[in-house]
């Protein structure tokens, strides 16, 4: 028993089933332990940063901790964007990472590189291994670090010498498990109780920490009694169905109107599991400038870092919220009470009135309505996206009904996430049985080919992935904000040299579908969904479709260029009228 | 302004590094640091003067939350 083995075993011990790496010269003792330990599979990805995409898809899609791995030097570099991705988004990762022998550490040894150092500022903590008889502490508490109160990344560097050291005297692992989530001071909750109590008009803005403090039951349980409009961010989208009567949809830059003004209009926020990011606040000083703020969060360093929070509530959101539910819906009747009822029915009027539109003209495919239809045909599908002006449409347009069924990369807003953490949602789903399961990876041309290499792995394993790849030959969301902000000085955005991704796909063994036309895109979407096992859907768009809403940079939220709401009659009357007429031309 | 930052640590490899780049990352500039290992060798206390324009309690909630920064406490320099 050395090292290495000793580690394999306790990665069983903590309830590891699948592993995503790639095999090189400091970490040959790790892999050569994965011969007598059947019990992990092990995903051989095409490239580090896919492996720690796929594990962060695969911890994202289940809630158990994604593990990858890979050797030194520009292994462990490679699993860089993968690592600080899962830190920015609060996904629980183990990293292990091989490393030169501890004799050669500090010595510019060949693969030699201070992953450790590097990685610092992006995990939640990290370790190197200098003796064998450091490993039973280390794992566990990785484990632990990772799972329990925000989870976050942890990092394990693990010297060769160290892997391949007698083990034999360590005790068999014990996981530790997670920490239980602190309940929230009965304190805080009356102070939040109290501004519940005077608000005329309050809105919800929950984020992805609902979903990450298993708390979605617990929010809907609390929106639905107390009957207040909700916004959601981009990670927080799947804590209330797209469909509730309540949800006035996402928040932001690229967030619904009804939701923005809803937002700048409200007396209050009940703020869940969110953190007031820059995409979602627009000019932080004039975001909901109207509005006082109930702040729930399980971690502490987030309340009232960006925003004053006037009650501030630390603790387990699920908790927080039951214990809330019932006193806050009794309000809902209370002096208040038609103040609400007003308030509440004007943002729904406006959800409805400002809802999109897909009847868009010409012949040419309509990205938001071909998004909007998939996810209709696929209610059960869980999307990952890359990261561009396609992520905003499966934002704004995609119906979701559940939460972790959407995977984006939200914090760190990683190109080339998309496939990888396709791959990892999958075999999450098979690794608990759920072999019907289906997942879709929408991506770009741009974003695809970070990843592409990892067509192969959906092929080696057999992943029923469907993909689709929506084409504009062009980096669409930089040519948008170059069209819009740099008065249309176009720079290196230009793909119009994109390969035939139809053969790349069929290069790589997986079958290809194109589509061009709207007319097409309904029997495309049949055939992709109907396609036996991985398959890939060329979507060709128009090269100068955009992205709205949008808020310009700097500016507050109500200010939301839109000139698709400006051609419509009923939106002459709406505030951000100026605004759209401020679209350059 | 200026905080005085009290610190007890893990003796643990990369404590000091990591609270130095957080309050540097975090928007405080050391400008002086100075401390002892602890009698039972375990761990490190830490005093830290750094400059900053942001609010301090921020600083001290993400210091905290560190694994190997056992305690934390700020205070505005005299």
């Amino acid at each position: 028993m050395n090292g290495a083995r000793w580690l394999a075993q306790a990665l069983v011990a903590e309830g590891v089933e699948t592993l995503f790496g790639y095999p090189g010269g400091t970490i040959m003792p790790f892999y050569d332990a994965l011969h007598g330990t059947p019990a992990l599979k092990h995903v051989l990805v095409r490239h580090e940063q896919g492996a720690a995409f796929a594990a962060n898809g695969y911890a994202r899609a289940s809630g158990r901790v994604g593990v990858c791995v890979a050797t030194s030097g520009p292994g462990a570099s490679n699993l860089v964007t993968g690592i600080a991705d899962a830190m920015l988004d609060s996904v629980p990762m183990v990293v292990i990472t091989g490393q030169v022998p501890t004799t050669l550490m500090g010595t510019d040894a060949f693969q030699e590189l201070d992953v450790f150092a590097m990685t610092l500022p992006m995990v939640k903590h990290s370790f190197i291994a200098r003796s064998v008889d450091d490993l039973p502490t280390m794992v566990a508490e990785a484990f632990r670090l990772a799972r329990s109160g925000r989870p976050g990344p942890v990092l394990i560097d693990l010297p060769k010498d160290v892997q391949m050291a007698d083990a034999a005297h360590l005790p068999a692992h014990a996981s530790l498990g997670r920490d239980p989530a602190e309940p929230p001071r009965d304190a805080s909750l009356h102070e939040a109780l109290a501004l519940v109590s005077q608000a005329q008009r309050p809105v919800v803005y929950g984020g992805g920490g609902i979903v990450l403090g298993e708390a979605v039951q617990a929010f809907r349980t609390f929106v639905d009694a107390t009957q207040i409009p909700t916004v959601l961010t981009l990670k927080g989208l799947g804590a209330l169905p797209t469909a509730h009567p309540l949800n006035l949809g996402m928040l932001g830059m690229h967030g619904s109107r009804a939701a923005n003004l809803a937002v700048q209009e409200a007396d209050l926020l009940i703020v869940v599991g969110a953190r007031f990011d820059d995409r979602a606040t627009g000019k932080l000083a004039e975001f909901a400038p109207h509005a006082r703020v109930v702040h729930m969060d399980i971690d502490a360093a987030e309340i009232g870092k960006l925003r004053h929070a006037d009650a501030g509530v630390r603790g387990d959101i699920a908790t927080t919220l039951t214990k809330l539910t019932l006193p806050c819906a009794a309000h809902l009747h209370g002096r208040h009470g038609p103040a609400r009822k007003a308030w509440r029915a004007q943002c729904q009027q406006r959800a409805r009135q400002w809802a999109a539109r897909y009847d868009a003209p010409g012949e040419g495919v309509y990205a938001p309505a071909l998004l909007k239809r998939l996810s209709e045909l696929a209610p059960r599908a869980t999307v990952a996206c890359d990261v561009g002006q396609h992520q905003m449409w499966v934002a704004q347009h995609w119906r979701l009904s559940q939460p972790r069924a959407h995977l984006t990369s939200g914090g760190l807003g990683a190109m080339g996430f998309g496939l990888p953490a396709a791959m990892g949602a999958q075999i999450a789903f098979e690794e608990c049985g759920d072999r019907g399961a289906q997942v879709i990876c929408v991506s770009g041309d741009g974003s695809i080919m970070m990843n592409i290499q990892e067509l192969a792995t959906f092929k080696r394993y057999r992943l029923p992935v469907k993909i689709v790849l929506l084409d504009n030959q062009a980096l669409g969301m930089v040519r948008q904000w170059q069209e819009l902000f740099f008065e249309k000085r176009y720079s290196e955005i230009d793909l119009s040299d994109n390969p035939d991704f139809a053969a790349v796909a069929a290069a790589f063994g997986i079958q290809a579908l194109h589509v061009d036309r709207a007319a097409d895109v309904e029997a495309a979407l049949q055939a992709l969904l109907a396609a036996d096992g991985p398959a890939l859907l060329h979507v060709a768009i128009d090269t100068a479709a955009n992205v709205w809403p949008l808020v310009p940079p700097n500016r507050c939220n109500a200010e939301m260029l839109d000139p698709d709401a400006a051609r419509d009659a009923d939106a002459a009357t709406s505030p951000t009228k100026d605004a759209t007429h401020a679209l350059p031309a | 302004m200026r905080y005085q930052l009290d610190l007890t640590l893990r003796r643990a490899e990369g404590a000091l590094a990591r609270v130095l780049g957080t309050a540097e990352r975090r928007g405080f500039q050391p400008l002086s640091v100075d401390g002892e290992t602890q009698a039972d060798g375990d761990r490190w206390h830490l005093r830290m003067t750094v400059e900053g324009q942001r609010e301090p309690e921020g600083l001290q909630q993400q210091l905290a939350k560190l694994y190997d920064c056992l305690a934390v406490q700020v205070q505005p320099c005299a």
